[in-house]
């Protein structure tokens, strides 16, 4: 496979993943993540660890899904009416981890997050990267994390419902 | 409200058992509550451990305004505006650091970590009553500070009682049982702060801290999800104790014990899932305590069993989990809520991990907890201005109430009144 190709389908995955959150198919969305992924938002600029500092998102698959559970139930007054929200990737790059075959790569984009909810719209931008693990022609995600350009805002954020 | 009966006016905004909408609405009040309380009290500051050498400092507010704390050269702990004296602008833009001097980046007026003026450029052109000139430009000190136990208070009001008799007994003991749950006896702050705001009045969250019949209703969306969670064998996360542990029927949330004090101040007893407490971690933990305090000692200290304990008008402290969770009003319809995260010396890392974590799930923005607290604050806000109907209720348990025996049924409403009467006193006294 060449580069191109490579590169083609990792960025058509991540559009998908977009794509699911976008369209509200959140546990489509979450059949994407390994068993043992990781979805972190760090607080902090160039956050080292999520252990010893506080985080936006910390979460594994099980948390994940309680909180995909409670939202696609709409029992929450949190999501209720439910944001709308649009995910935008460019810059997307790959880099091979290894170059054995179907080794893990990571893949990186920038994220614009638009999000609309009972009168307001409001924006995030953010480097997102990826740990992709393969699987068949196709592949999971084994880590993601989201970096948000003013995670770390003095005046702290207004409530998050939906992940990046 | 006119300024000749204003203060009357406010404290009639509070009345038995129930406060004017206006209490929560009124720009015109939020302005009177920052001169008249928040410029009065006490209000947390943060932690020795965050200035432990000579030269740290971090920047935070006091009631809204911009201050610098750090310790100075010879040991002691100093809080300043953070304003140049000659043009006003700040002096030190970081949130923490350490700095022999702090240099105005406009015109390099500097001064000492004490906040003493210690030179500007060319200064002969000041004339020659400079050198006696320069003592009056230190930067403006807070009016009084003070640390209880290693937690750094002050106050904006040059005169007030002591920062122990503000407190009183049972405030001070949460703070007591945080610093004394360290087996070496010394905890710091560590991990960073989560800020959490919402479009609602800061009294709103105060009220609901206290509020025990609320989390089995309004928290019902997460307390489901985290029932239908399928572990798999795995034993629970701390994440999910936590959200599971608001599910206590509503019989058990009334059978829990609260208390009011003076001053506006109360508590509400523990109420964590049992599997935060019986785990290995904690085992190993109490067995470092026993071993530190001896078998008594130690029982007495891990027995102290309170959630938060409130300190009027903003602050909550949870010694059992190590957390200080404060407010900071922005605007009559706008407030902050901070998490900090203190770490037990000689525990074992993973309870300050587990504190970590415990607060991005209920502090974080993206809680599924307090969001929907926050969200209600919201609608609060949004609504009270509708209808002609002027008062907001708060009068369950008012006709048991006696109103200084103060340990009562958990759905009581005896703390928000007693918090709201604290504010009527504040209220109709003038501004200091």
């Amino acid at each position: 496979m060449t580069g191109v190709e490579l590169w083609h389908r990792v960025q058509q995955f991540l559009f998908r993943e977009a794509r699911l959150l976008d369209e509200r198919r959140l546990q489509e969305w979450l059949a994407l993540y390994t068993d043992d992924a990781q979805y972190w938002v760090p607080y902090a600029w160039e956050q080292k660890s999520p252990k010893d500092h506080v985080s936006l998102f910390y979460e594994t698959k099980s948390l994940l899904s309680m909180r995909i559970d409670r939202l696609e139930r709409e029992l929450s007054p949190l999501d209720s009416p439910m944001a709308r929200v649009n995910h935008y990737l460019t810059n997307v790059q790959v880099d091979a981890v290894s170059v054995a075959e179907g080794a893990e790569l990571d893949a990186r984009a920038h994220l614009l997050f638009v999000e609309h909810r009972r009168e307001e719209q409001r924006w995030f931008a953010g480097r997102a990267s990826w740990r992709l693990r393969p699987r068949g022609e196709d592949f999971l995600i084994a880590a993601k994390r989201v970096d948000l350009l003013n995670a770390d805002q003095e005046q702290g954020h207004l409530r998050f419902a939906v992940p990046f | 409200m006119r300024e000749e009966n204003g203060s009357k006016a406010y404290a009639e905004l509070v009345g038995r058992g129930r406060v004017h909408r206006r209490f929560y609405t009124d720009p015109e009040v939020f302005a009177e509550e920052r001169a008249r309380i928040f410029r009065r009290v006490w209000l947390w500051l943060g932690h020795e451990s965050q200035v432990k050498n000579p030269g740290d400092f971090f920047t935070t507010r006091l009631a809204g305004e911009r201050v610098i704390v750090a310790r100075h050269a010879d040991g002691a702990i100093h809080a300043f505006h953070n304003r140049c004296t000659h043009r006003g602008a700040e002096v030190c833009p970081a949130s923490s650091g350490n700095a022999r001097n702090f240099v105005c980046p406009y015109h390099a007026w500097t001064y000492r970590t004490d906040g003493s003026l210690a030179s500007v450029p060319l200064d002969q052109g000041y004339g020659a009553d400079w050198r006696a000139r320069m003592a009056g430009l230190r930067l403006e000190p807070v009016a009084r500070l003070a640390s209880y136990r290693g937690f750094v208070f002050g106050s904006h009001a040059a005169e007030g009682e002591s920062l122990e008799t503000y407190l009183g007994p049972e405030v001070r003991a949460a703070f007591d049982n945080l610093v004394e749950r360290a087996p070496d006896g010394e905890i710091e702050l560590a991990g960073g702060r989560t800020v959490q705001r919402y479009r609602g009045n800061w009294k709103l969250q105060l009220e609901n801290s206290i509020d025990l019949l609320h989390p089995r209703i309004l928290h019902r969306s997460a307390i489901d999800a985290a029932d239908r969670v399928d572990h798999g064998g795995q034993p629970p996360s701390i994440e999910w104790d936590i959200v599971k542990s608001n599910g206590l029927t509503l019989r058990e949330w009334d059978g829990m014990k609260i208390a009011a004090m003076p001053g506006g101040h109360c508590w509400m007893a523990g109420f964590l899932t049992k599997a935060i407490d019986e785990n290995s971690l904690q085992a190993r933990y109490r067995k470092m305590m026993v071993e530190r305090h001896g078998e008594r000692r130690a029982t007495e200290i891990l027995a102290f069993n309170r959630h938060n304990t409130i300190v009027y008008p903003n602050l909550f402290v949870n010694s059992r989990v190590a957390q200080i969770r404060v407010l900071a009003p922005v605007s009559v319809d706008c407030t902050e809520q901070h998490g900090y995260i203190f770490r037990l010396k000689g525990a074992p890392e993973e309870m300050f991990e587990a504190s970590v974590r415990m607060v991005n799930t209920n502090n974080s923005p993206s809680s599924i907890v307090t969001s929907d607290d926050h969200e209600i604050f919201e609608r609060i806000q949004q609504s009270l201005a509708s209808g002609r109907h002027e008062w907001v209720d708060l009068s369950r348990g008012l006709d048991d109430e006696d109103a200084h025996s103060h340990a009562t049924v958990g759905t009581n409403e005896l703390p928000m009144r007693n918090q709201h009467r604290a504010w009527a006193q504040y209220m109709a006294a003038s501004s200091p």
